[in-house]
């Protein structure tokens, strides 16, 4: 039977870093080819010896997909197609192959600034990789080669993020990678056909959670920063140059023109105009509003967003600023941290998750003495909040697009393994359908039952017509018998005589035969003429013919009777039937074991 | 040495990583602390700290006997057991009292279900692994029955947990041999008996199950055997690698005869495994014969990898090495000519070639196979360089959809059209044979085909990538003179379309290539003539305001490579000219620019132009701006390379530098001074004391090197004139910074005359505070601390503190925090 195997290198059980691996009618797939931000050795790179030892990843794989510009789905790309090698297709929509550089180069400047940061991507590296990148549209139907077709559908999440469906010949697969059901500030909401894919590779990271309204998350957000500004505190948002800064700013823009606020806010220089541009040059990957009002006013040009100096750090008064990296491990952030960090009356909010060793996982852990350089201590006063605007589909979410595309399985990934369980049973409750969720390194296989289609002669199509019945109709299937000829790549289905014509065979039958004893005390003539009449009554809608050679025929079934003479009154009556009437041939000789009624 | 606050805060992660109330810190958390036990360990400290850390062991206890631990932190405590156990004053405490059982006792994980999770199995065996360093953990193993339960798990459903089982008999047996072996340690033929009769039951036990697995039905099983094999094979020594291989040399004739697709690969492995040991030369081992076996008749298209391996092999006989010499090319000449006598072992191969995928497969392969020996310069016997680069020039003509009267019944030609897989291939092959002298005839049909690929519409971006690789590398191993025709009133031409390409891809490898070969031709003035006489320069300069950022830095690039080419060559009229609107644009890119790349590659190119002599007087009146804007650069790398051409600037002043020093009569002192002057001009030290309080740590440590580098000049310079070299530090963020530490040292110096009752000061200075507007550049050299300054940026930690005081800290303030805060992406 064909199989499509499904092995997760990462997000399986766990949001570490994506790399699916997809097996499906003889074609390999990478989906997404993500780093952990959490190490800075090797672990944070999938191992890619586990899809080939031979390092030659371009015989394997038929291509790679990224989903989306983040770097846990596409922060390793530079690294496969660069430094192990990879010379195939790599596809993403056009908005993350503009903003994925931009990510990859920021990260790769804040790595390569470590000490002894060796096997690390460059400039260069990151370049050459995106020259490998094919663009995808959504809804586009994208032929890989002959048989290997894929399409990308609208995700939500983040702009460009993409869900994709994978197919080769009938069999399919979807990817969501990380998607979001509900629209948000910027971006719509994530949408597919009903594709009836033979597996679901769904996202879980909000596996157990219906989670409280955007609205009521944006309320809060806006009223610390209120607060804080309206004490003339200061508020730092570490952020990444893209993403969520841009909802925030968009956010925090409309409130200070309804609200009449004067305080400034400020965004890290340089990034803004580059954001900016890309949300810009993708407006058709927003969401509905922001699309509309493009028109009358750019949703993206704020009038009171102003780039930052860092020399304002240090004015007086109440102010809001935007900096970067987002985990405040570097940098803006880090120093306009160290600044406010002593003041009670200031506020950073963390509007993204950290990893471990960034001061930002550590102040949101509650650590308020921190060392820092030269082991000078840094008194943590200010007020510390963490507020996720991530943007992915809640348990909700994901049983509704379940039902938008009604896969025959599901699989879960890029989630922890407790809420992913809880979770799966809901689906195989729900739905009736299998629901997987493979640990790194194991291997799902899904057994699928492919249609295969085949073509029909005119004559046997016309023949079934003339026995009646109703005409062909693709949603109704029905059974039909004929001859199949599997010739040069392609089947046929014929009448047997065409078949025979074709091949230029004899025709040869094959007939069942078989002894059934009885006693009767009549001649062997008078015991046909028995079996005659009493098939008659049974068989009542069958033709029998009572031929004068001595033969009962019902159907292809010949029915003799013979007996010896030394016992005439043992009658032996001799069935022959061909293939075709093997169910009545049987149900004759049971029949006729029973005997004939006086 | 271990850190004491560290271990002053190991009970307490103890406890809280033992409390089944609370969840397993973040993922990357254990992993580290794992880290920090084996720094400890490598620096055998392990049996140290065991012995004074009771926590460890009251540790691994409460997580044995407790039936609700997370998998994450048992895997971990399984780990860490192991590695304590690695030494055997800790495996004797740990044994003590049957700890050590209890922990890798499988039935007890297998109760509670924990077994299931797969990192569980995977601490399981890296336990083990980490263990396995002395004969009584040996002792453990096979006395509790765990080798069994490892050979098990070779079979895991989980790729990661099979994958370390095999490394783990791998290691055991690596274990019997150097805990036995010391002196015949490597000699084939050494047999399994000059091993302990202890370990000689456990090597047979590892090895009869290998054999068991290869003459198994069971085809995952199998896959995995021949994983171990080809890992024994290249990790082991003897007598190990060549007992086993006798053994299995059974089974495995069976399942190469049987040449089941899905092993070949992994039969491949083991072979290329096999072929790199002694083995290969010795006949009762039978590498020959199995590789002769797996070749086959040549009909499967799995065969190829073989015949790689056989043709590269070193010794090896005529017969096989041709045979496989004959496989390799038989795709090739399938396509592109008709084989020379027609082989009926083909047959099959030539009805695979029929349909597209695998003829294209075959094709790859074929082509890698011939790439990688060019590579290598292999010598070919049987058949002439000249044929194969002709059978690949056909080929590549055929893929642009031009193909030859005589082979137009090859219906393969109709799949190869426009087929990217093998044209990619195919150039990457082409550009190979380049090193081979006897096809230079073929230059010409050569440069062709590929200029046919530059120039058509057709072309993918990556294709014309190859293109440019292999045209490059052609017209570097040919002799020039011919090639000037070529370039100029062909290559040029195209090269100038291709510029204009709407994709940015290939406007950037354009310019890419035109930079790669203006360099490697850069003392060829016929070249650089025609660069300058073609036009090509104009369009150089305008794709310095090309839309794409990438495409902008490459053009930097190009024109940098055509204005140091040009002033290498005795001087060309368009020279100046073509430096001065350079530097126009190059000035507006540095100023104006949004992205990074266009920038950092202004500066780069001034460095690389200050560093080679001609140009340093024309560049003059542009390195003020470049170092103001470049240090004031928001790209922290700008800043980075901005320094550098500080760098490059003082050292070619201060050493030889051809302007800076015009009065040859001067003195040394003088000439120093004049020096300083210049710096101060270029605004050279308004960028080092910037850079030095900047965000960026490398920006600062940099800075400060070259400040350091600065004051041990003007310390040694004893008649340095300060008059001239005061700075005005007023209305600057360094001169602020500069002025308090100023005052804080006057304050310190005060208080320092106050105690002692004295009123004046070595250097004249009074004790009373007073604010100064100017400073003396060797003043402010000494009034920064930085020395000081230099040890805290070194000392500093990365972006990402990695103490392991840290991550324990953060293990322990996690615990108190009562609220999850959500996983997220990044």
């Amino acid at each position: 039977m064909p199989d499509i195997k499904i092995t997760p290198l990462g997000a399986g059980q766990d949001v570490g870093r994506s790399c699916i691996l997809v097996s499906i009618g003889g074609k390999n797939i990478m989906l997404d080819c993500g780093m952990h931000m959490g190490y800075n050795d090797d672990r944070r790179f999938p191992d890619f010896s586990y899809i080939t030892q031979n390092g030659r990843l371009t015989e394997f794989l038929d291509c790679v997909i990224i989903s989306h510009f983040h770097l846990d789905h596409c922060g390793a790309l530079p690294y496969m197609s660069e430094m192990v090698g990879y010379d195939g297709p790599i596809y993403m929509t056009h908005p993350t192959k503009a903003i994925c550089p931009i990510l990859l180069e920021d990260f790769r400047k804040i790595t390569v600034d470590k000490k002894g940061e060796t096997n690390f991507f460059t400039s260069q590296m990151i370049k050459d990789c995106m020259k490998k990148v094919v663009p995808l549209n959504l809804h586009q139907t994208v032929q890989v080669d002959e048989e290997l077709e894929i399409k990308a559908y609208y995700a939500g999440h983040v702009l460009g993020a993409a869900m994709v469906q994978i197919k080769v010949g009938l069999e399919s697969v979807v990817y969501t990678g990380d998607y979001n059901m509900t629209p948000d500030r910027h971006l719509g909401a994530a949408w597919i056909d009903k594709c009836r894919p033979d597996i679901l590779i769904s996202e879980s990271t909000y596996a157990t959670t219906i989670r409280d309204s955007k609205r009521c998350r944006e309320r809060d957000f806006l009223k610390k920063v209120h607060e804080t500004v309206e004490r003339g505190g200061k508020v730092l948002i570490p952020v990444f140059a893209l993403g969520r800064a841009q909802e925030l700013c968009i956010l925090l823009e409309t409130f200070w023109e309804r609200m009449n606020l004067k305080a400034p806010i400020y965004f890290s220089t340089g990034l803004t105009e580059k954001a900016n541009h890309y949300y810009k040059l993708f407006i058709t990957w927003t969401n509905q509003k922001i699309r509309k009002t493009f028109v009358q006013r750019n949703m993206f040009e704020f009038k009171h967003i102003k780039a930052f100096d860092r020399s304002y750090a240090d004015n007086p008064g109440p102010m809001v600023v935007f900096a970067t990296p987002g985990m405040l491990h570097a940098g803006q952030s880090l120093q306009i941290f160290k600044k406010w960090a002593g003041n009670e009356k200031n506020m950073v909010i963390m509007p993204g998750y950290c990893v471990q060793g960034t001061v930002g996982h550590k102040i949101l852990n509650g650590q308020k003495k921190l060392e820092m350089e030269g082991r000078a201590t840094l008194d943590v006063k200010l007020q510390v909040e963490y507020m996720s605007f991530s943007a992915h589909a809640d348990a909700k979410g994901i049983m509704q697009l379940i039902r938008m595309a009604e896969p025959r399985n599901m699989l879960l990934v890029h989630g922890e393994a407790k809420k992913m369980e809880f979770l799966k049973d809901k689906i195989e409750q729900e739905f009736s359908i299998s629901c997987y969720m493979p640990a790194n390194g194991e291997t799902t296989t899904i057994v699928t039952n492919p249609s295969v289609p085949v073509d029909i002669s005119l004559n046997l199509l016309k023949r079934e017509m003339a026995l009646g019945g109703p005409l062909p109709d693709a949603k109704r299937p029905r059974t039909m018998h004929g001859t199949l000829i599997m010739k040069d790549n392609s089947l046929r289905l014929v009448s047997p005589e065409q078949a025979l014509k074709e091949l230029g065979l004899s025709e040869h039958q094959l007939r069942f035969t078989c002894r059934v004893q009885l006693h009767d005390p009549h001649s062997d003539t008078d015991t046909l003429g028995r079996i005659y009449t009493h098939l008659k009554s049974v068989l009542k809608s069958y033709s029998i013919q009572h031929v004068p050679d001595g033969t009962v025929i019902v159907e292809s079934i010949v029915i003799k009777v013979t007996s010896s003479a030394e016992e005439p009154n043992l009658k032996v009556i001799l069935l022959s039937w061909s293939y075709q009437d093997e169910e009545l041939g049987s149900f004759l000789s049971t029949l006729l074991k029973k005997g004939l009624p006086s | 040495m271990m850190d004491s606050e560290c271990l002053s805060l190991l009970p307490a992660v103890c406890l809280v990583l033992a409390d089944p109330k609370q969840s397993p810190p973040d993922d990357t958390s254990l992993e580290k602390l794992l880290d920090w036990f084996k720094a400890l360990h490598s620096q055998s400290n392990g049996q140290v700290l065991l012995q004074h850390q009771p926590c460890l062991l009251e540790f691994i206890s409460s997580v044995c006997t407790s039936k609700t631990t997370d998998p994450a932190i048992l895997s971990f405590t399984l780990n860490l057991t192991g590695l304590l156990a690695a030494t055997t004053q800790g495996f004797h405490l740990l044994d003590e009292g049957g700890l050590l059982a209890c922990v890798f006792e499988r039935e007890a994980w297998g109760v509670c279900d924990l077994w299931e999770d797969a990192s569980v199995r995977s601490g399981w065996l890296q336990g083990l692994l980490n263990m396995l360093k002395h004969q009584q953990a040996l002792d453990f193993m096979c006395g509790n029955g765990l080798i069994k339960v490892i050979l098990q798990l070779q079979n895991d459903r989980s790729l990661f947990v099979a994958c370390l089982a095999n490394q783990l008999l791998v290691h055991i047996l690596n274990f019997l041999t150097s805990s036995n072996m010391t002196n015949e340690s490597d000699v084939v033929g050494s047999s399994e008996s000059s091993l302990r009769p202890d370990c000689v039951l456990v090597s047979s036990e590892i090895m009869n199950a290998v054999v068991e697995v290869l003459s198994s039905e069971d085809h995952p099983q199998v896959l995995q055997g021949l994983r171990l094999l080809s890992l024994v094979l290249s990790q082991c020594g003897e007598p190990i690698r060549s007992t086993l291989w006798k053994d299995v040399l059974v089974p495995l004739e069976v399942l190469v005869n049987r040449g089941s697709e899905s092993l070949i690969q992994t039969l491949i492995t083991v072979l290329e495994a096999a072929v790199r040991t002694p083995l290969l030369s010795q006949s009762e081992h039978k590498v020959e014969e199995l590789l002769e076996a797996m070749l086959g008749d040549g009909n499967r298209k799995e065969c190829f990898q073989c015949a790689a391996l056989i043709v590269k092999l070193e010794k090896c006989p005529e017969v096989l090495k041709r045979k496989a010499m004959d496989i390799i090319m038989f795709p090739l000449q399938c396509v592109s000519t008709q084989p020379q006598a027609e082989k009926e072992i083909n047959v099959v191969l030539k009805e695979q070639l029929s349909q597209k995928a695998s003829c294209i497969s075959l094709l790859m392969q074929s082509l890698s196979s011939l790439a990688q020996l060019a590579h290598a310069k292999y010598l070919f016997e049987d058949i002439s360089i000249h044929s194969i680069t002709s059978s690949v020039v056909l080929l590549l003509r055929m893929c642009s959809g031009h193909c030859p009267s005589s082979l137009l019944h090859i219906n393969t030609f109709t799949h190869l059209i426009g087929c990217c897989k093998v044209q990619r291939c195919g150039l990457d092959t082409l550009g190979a044979l380049s090193v081979y002298e006897e096809n230079l005839d073929l230059r010409m049909n050569v440069f062709g085909v590929l200029l046919d690929y530059l120039q058509s519409p057709d072309s993918h971006a990556t294709v014309l990538k190859k293109t440019f690789q292999a045209v490059k590398r052609w017209i570097v191993c040919s002799p020039f003179p011919d090639l000037l025709q070529f370039i100029s009133h062909d290559l040029f031409p195209v090269l100038e379309k291709r510029m204009c390409d709407l994709r940015w891809e290939v406007r950037d490898s354009t310019l890419e290539f035109i930079t790669q070969l203006t360099a490697a031709l850069n003392d060829n003035s016929g070249f650089t003539e025609a660069l300058h006489t073609s036009g090509m320069v104009s369009v150089l300069l305008s794709s310095l305001a090309d839309a794409e950022g990438y495409v902008r830095a490459s053009a930097v690039a190009a024109v940098r490579e055509a204005v140091t080419a040009s002033f290498h060559q005795t001087v060309l009229v368009s020279n100046s000219k073509l430096l001065e609107e350079a530097l126009v644009q190059m000035m507006a890119i540095l100023s104006q620019d949004t992205e990074g790349f266009p920038r950092r590659a202004v500066v780069q190119t001034f460095t690389s132009w200050l560093k080679g002599s001609h140009l340093v007087t024309a560049l003059e009146s542009s390195l003020s701006s470049v170092l103001s804007l470049g240090g004031n650069d928001f790209d922290w790398e700008v800043k980075m390379h901005t320094l550098e051409l500080a760098e490059v600037l003082m050292e070619k002043t201060l050493t030889c530098c051809p302007y800076a020093v015009q009065n040859f009569g001067s003195s040394e002192e003088t000439r120093f001074t004049q020096a300083l002057i210049k710096f101060k001009d270029f605004g050279l030290f308004d960028l080092l004391f910037n850079s030095l309080f900047d965000c960026d740590r490398p920006v600062c440590e940099r800075a400060c090197a070259l400040l350091v580098k600065l004051r041990t000049l003007t310390a040694e310079t004893a008649d340095l004139d300060h008059s001239v070299l005061v700075l005005n530090v007023c209305g600057n963020r360094w001169g602020d910074e500069v002025q308090r530490r100023y005052l804080n040292k006057q304050q310190a110096k005060a208080s320092v005359c106050v105690t002692n009752g004295v009123t004046g000061s070595d250097d004249g200075m009074d004790c009373g505070l007073y604010c100064i507007k100017d400073i003396s550049l060797p003043k402010i050299l000494q009034i920064l601390d930085l020395d000081d300054m230099q040890r805290m940026l070194m000392l500093s930690s990365d972006h990402v503190v990695n103490s392991p005081r840290s991550l324990m800290e953060d293990i322990l303030s996690a615990a108190q925090q009562s609220e999850e805060n959500i996983v997220d992406c990044y």
